[in-house]
């Protein structure tokens, strides 16, 4: 009995983690590269280590490689979530499972997840076996303006890398307090104003984002409020982008001629408050036709921001319903997130030298009701396999 | 066809006519007691309409494909492949078109707790005390939450909107049509059943766990099972006092009287209860109790045990794949709702959420998808049920709309292509024959007092 089970326990272990490096050929579909070659069908991909070393016609299949048959199947990238919780909270509404929230420590600015990240959640395998292979990961609520630094993160259990300083308006107490707080901490960090707003450690960690090096990634809603963060690139020369955005197609050519990209969501068509009176389903579709730069996701602290970050699809396909093109939608979800987090040398699109985060669709991955047949991460793939299909599979009806 | 909105109107005058017997026999709870709160919706007057040649989902499980509908005086007259219309018909292009019943969000706080966060606005829990059975969700309900304009976009045409689940017993639940009103009775649903909200679980032990408890979930049930003997004490006075055998009116209770309105068979009990044991926990109180239970809310684990709810004949409301947001949500899977349906079980896809609850045919969608992919073979047409006739059955208003049946409220929409894909839209909504949502036509796009001079109607889409 003892043995049958550890027997059992190895082969879920083995299920679960993935099968060891080997080449991996695709053969055919329909591939959106989402890069300079646009759709391509009738190509085959190889994927060599972590990288995609071809995309072209017939290619032979190397001595051992796994072949992947793709024929009337879609092929993309590996979609990317921009600002999720994943690794840092399985039951994100209690505070028994929080690594997200600096809350009551003195920590704000100085906060880190990359301690606290746990490639092992059971939602990094349940989201990769969604299509979902990459992902922001936003510090939750500190109590001051700044939440702390995010991690950037392959859904493939490798050790996340540094990510944005997050931060968010509405936690700064009202408007005017809280842009005179960041311009005046701002000022102290440069050395251009006498006094420490925040404790020296807080201070410290704004050092990189003063100096350009880190991207601020800033929660704001209104039109006015993205004004206001315009004049603060201006001002300050710090690297932006936008998350929320809820009226950002009121400004949007203010936005693509400061260049600053913004992360949205397309279901965000309700006023949460008067900052917010303008929220439309349009908005992506807006901003494509200024010229900004933007990512789609569900919003900050929903739902699709952890357990089921891997809405970004359905949510590319409700701003197609909403007037984006397919391909615009496509974008917004990988090469634009990857552009925005300074990620798109290596993630973002199906191109020969980059790492190879692909996954084989039954169908188009806008449509709810498709689904991945084959998910892979730098060049490995995953099986379709989470906690939550183990507990499908046990109360399967027979 | 008589007019059901007229006082004239025979049907009205015996429901007004009952009311009052039972109000008169029974302290005002028959009927939900409601009494000056009844409906006083009034239907938009509306032409004769057809709409020729569309795929149709009728909500009952079938499927006709190039068929069409006329909905004269607010109700559905035909439905098939060939039917007659009348000269003065407006006539409607279906061609590539597809018509459903109107969606029903059997899970909704729109107007009780609004998107809109503003603290005057969290109408929803009145968690001084665990038990608020006197409390009723439409005397929080705002009519002019601009949430109930964007469900109308997306074609819901009815709301069962509810208290919030901090209590054990939260209070009494109301339906209403999807209209622009002034009043909460002005969009009540006529003569719709009165719910009762319960909720087991995590939540009113959070709440209540340090003023007063419960804390823990046998207090839960021990908090419930106090209620309802009182409620079946309160009813056997008022029994005894009906029949004649004690002369003395009981002492009016108004907490009471809804939960002996449950017990009477004339509100229909809806709990949120997430985990499998806790489910059937409410089952078995049910039959210590003696009253039938219409849905559970948020059944996440109701797959672990669709037997007990298929032989209770009660609906599992759930999301189509939500999980983990709590850990009594830890075990929810995709093809919750595939594993229902098959064994037998009624299924409502619910949202609890003024964002989803603008998607419910993807939820639909969705749910039926992964069933599908597991081998589970669902109709799209039996899958839509779920949006509309289980929850019209669950809520007490089956006999009047949830399906395309003549004789029933034409409460319609129009989609843009299939309603199982991303990019279909609501193109037109109908409530009662009437028109009350064009994509098209910026005029019908409902816009609330509240929204007025802060954004162009229709900006919201």
């Amino acid at each position: 009995m003892i043995r049958r089970s550890f027997v059992a326990i190895c082969l879920v272990f083995l299920a679960i983690h993935p099968v060891l490096a080997e080449d991996i050929l695709i053969k055919g579909g329909t591939v959106h590269t989402v890069g300079p070659a646009g759709t391509l069908t009738d190509v085959d991909i190889l994927v060599r280590g972590p990288l995609i070393v071809a995309i072209e016609a017939n290619i032979e299949a190397p001595p051992g490689a796994r072949v992947i048959d793709a024929a009337n199947k879609v092929v993309v990238p590996g979609f990317m979530h921009p600002h999720s919780l994943l690794g840092l909270s399985d039951v994100p509404w209690t505070a028994d499972s929080n690594e997200h929230s600096a809350e009551g420590s003195p920590f704000d600015a100085a906060f880190d997840v990359r301690y606290g990240y746990n490639a092992g959640s059971p939602l990094i395998a349940d989201n990769r076996r969604h299509g979902l292979t990459r992902s922001v990961v936003f510090p939750g609520r500190s109590g001051g303006i700044f939440r702390g630094t995010g991690v950037l993160i392959a859904l493939d259990g490798a050790a996340p890398a540094a990510g944005p300083m997050v931060a968010r308006l509405a936690d700064g107490g009202n408007r005017n307090v809280a842009w005179a707080k960041i311009r005046m901490i701002f000022d102290q960090v440069r050395g251009t104003a006498p006094g420490a707003f925040l404790s020296p450690l807080n201070m410290r960690a704004l050092v990189p984002v003063l100096d350009g090096d880190r991207l601020l990634a800033l929660q704001v809603a209104s039109a006015n409020d993205i004004r206001q963060a315009i004049a603060l690139k201006r001002d300050y020369g710090v690297r932006l982008v936008l998350v929320g955005a809820t009226e950002a197609w009121l400004v949007a050519p203010e936005l693509a001629r400061a260049d600053i990209p913004v992360v949205i969501s397309p279901v965000d068509n309700t006023p949460r408050g008067f900052g917010s009176m303008r929220a439309t389903n349009s908005n992506a579709a807006l901003l494509a036709e200024a010229g900004v730069l933007f990512a789609i996701a569900p919003a900050v602290g929903t739902h699709g921001s952890h357990h089921t970050a891997h809405y970004v699809s359905q949510y590319a396909g409700i701003a197609v319903a909403h007037g984006l093109s397919h391909d615009d939608a496509l974008k917004a979800i990988t090469l634009n997130p990857a552009r925005i987090y300074g990620i798109d040398d290596k993630y973002g699109s199906l191109e020969v030298g980059k790492e190879a985060d692909i996954v084989v669709w039954d169908g188009d991955p806008l449509e709810v009701t498709s689904h991945p047949d084959h998910v892979i991460v730098r060049g490995t793939e995953y099986p379709l396999i989470s906690r939550r299909t183990l507990l499908r599979d046990r109360y399967r009806p027979r | 066809m008589q007019e059901w909105d007229s006082y004239t109107d025979p049907r009205r005058l015996l429901i007004a006519f009952f009311v009052l017997i039972s109000s008169i026999l029974w302290g005002g709870t028959a009927l939900a007691g409601e009494g000056p709160y009844s409906s006083t919706y009034r239907p938009r007057p509306a032409a004769p309409v057809a709409i020729i040649d569309a795929s149709i989902i009728t909500g009952t499980g079938a499927y006709l494909e190039k068929a069409s509908l006329l909905a004269e005086d607010g109700k559905i007259t035909a439905i098939g492949p060939a039917i007659a219309i009348p000269e003065d018909a407006m006539v409607i292009d279906g061609r590539g078109k597809w018509l459903t019943p109107g969606i029903i969000d059997m899970h909704s706080h729109h107007g009780v707790v609004p998107l809109f966060a503003h603290a005057s606005l969290r109408d929803h829990n009145e968690s001084t005390h665990a038990v608020r059975a006197d409390v009723w969700a439409e005397h929080s309900l705002w009519p002019g939450d601009p949430s109930f304009a964007r469900s109308l976009a997306a074609g819901v045409t009815t709301l069962h909107v509810l208290p919030g689940s901090h209590n054990l017993i939260g209070g009494r639940g109301v339906t209403v049509k999807n209209v622009l009103a002034r009043t909460v009775p002005e969009m009540k649903f006529p003569a719709a059943p009165h719910s009762l909200k319960m909720a087991c679980g995590e939540n009113p032990k959070r709440v209540h766990g340090n003023r007063g408890g419960p804390r823990t979930r046998m207090g839960n049930m021990a908090g419930f099972r106090k209620a309802w003997l009182a409620a079946r004490d309160y009813k056997d006075r008022w029994d005894l006092y009906r029949s004649g055998e004690s002369p003395v009116a009981p002492g009016r209770d108004f907490g009471l009287e809804t939960l002996a309105g449950v017990l009477g068979g004339e509100i229909l009990v809806h709990i949120h209860c997430y985990r499998a044991d806790e489910l059937v926990n409410m089952i078995n109180l049910s039959h210590e109790f003696g009253f039938r239970i219409a849905a559970f809310h948020h059944a996440v684990e109701s797959y672990k045990v669709p037997e007990y709810l298929k032989k209770d004949g009660i609906c599992a409301a759930i999301w189509a794949d939500w999980w983990g947001f709590s850990l009594e949500a830890l075990d929810g899977i995709d093809e919750s709702a595939a594993f229902l349906a098959a064994a037998g079980a009624c299924v409502v896809i619910h949202s609890d959420s003024i964002s989803a609850g603008q998607r419910l045919n993807q939820e639909m969608a969705k749910a039926w998808s992964y069933g599908r992919r597991l081998g589970i073979e669902i109709s799209k047409a039996e899958a839509f049920s779920w949006i509309t006739l289980n929850p019209a059955k669950a809520i007490g208003i089956a006999d009047r709309t949830g399906s395309l049946e003549v004789g029933k409220m034409a409460d319609l929409i129009i989609w843009s292509g299939d309603p199982f894909s991303t990019y279909s839209l609501a193109e037109q909504v109908y409530i009662d024959g009437a028109l009350m949502y064009d994509r098209a036509d910026p005029e019908t796009h409902g816009q609330s007092d509240f929204e007025l001079g802060y954004s162009a109607k229709g900006a919201h889409q």
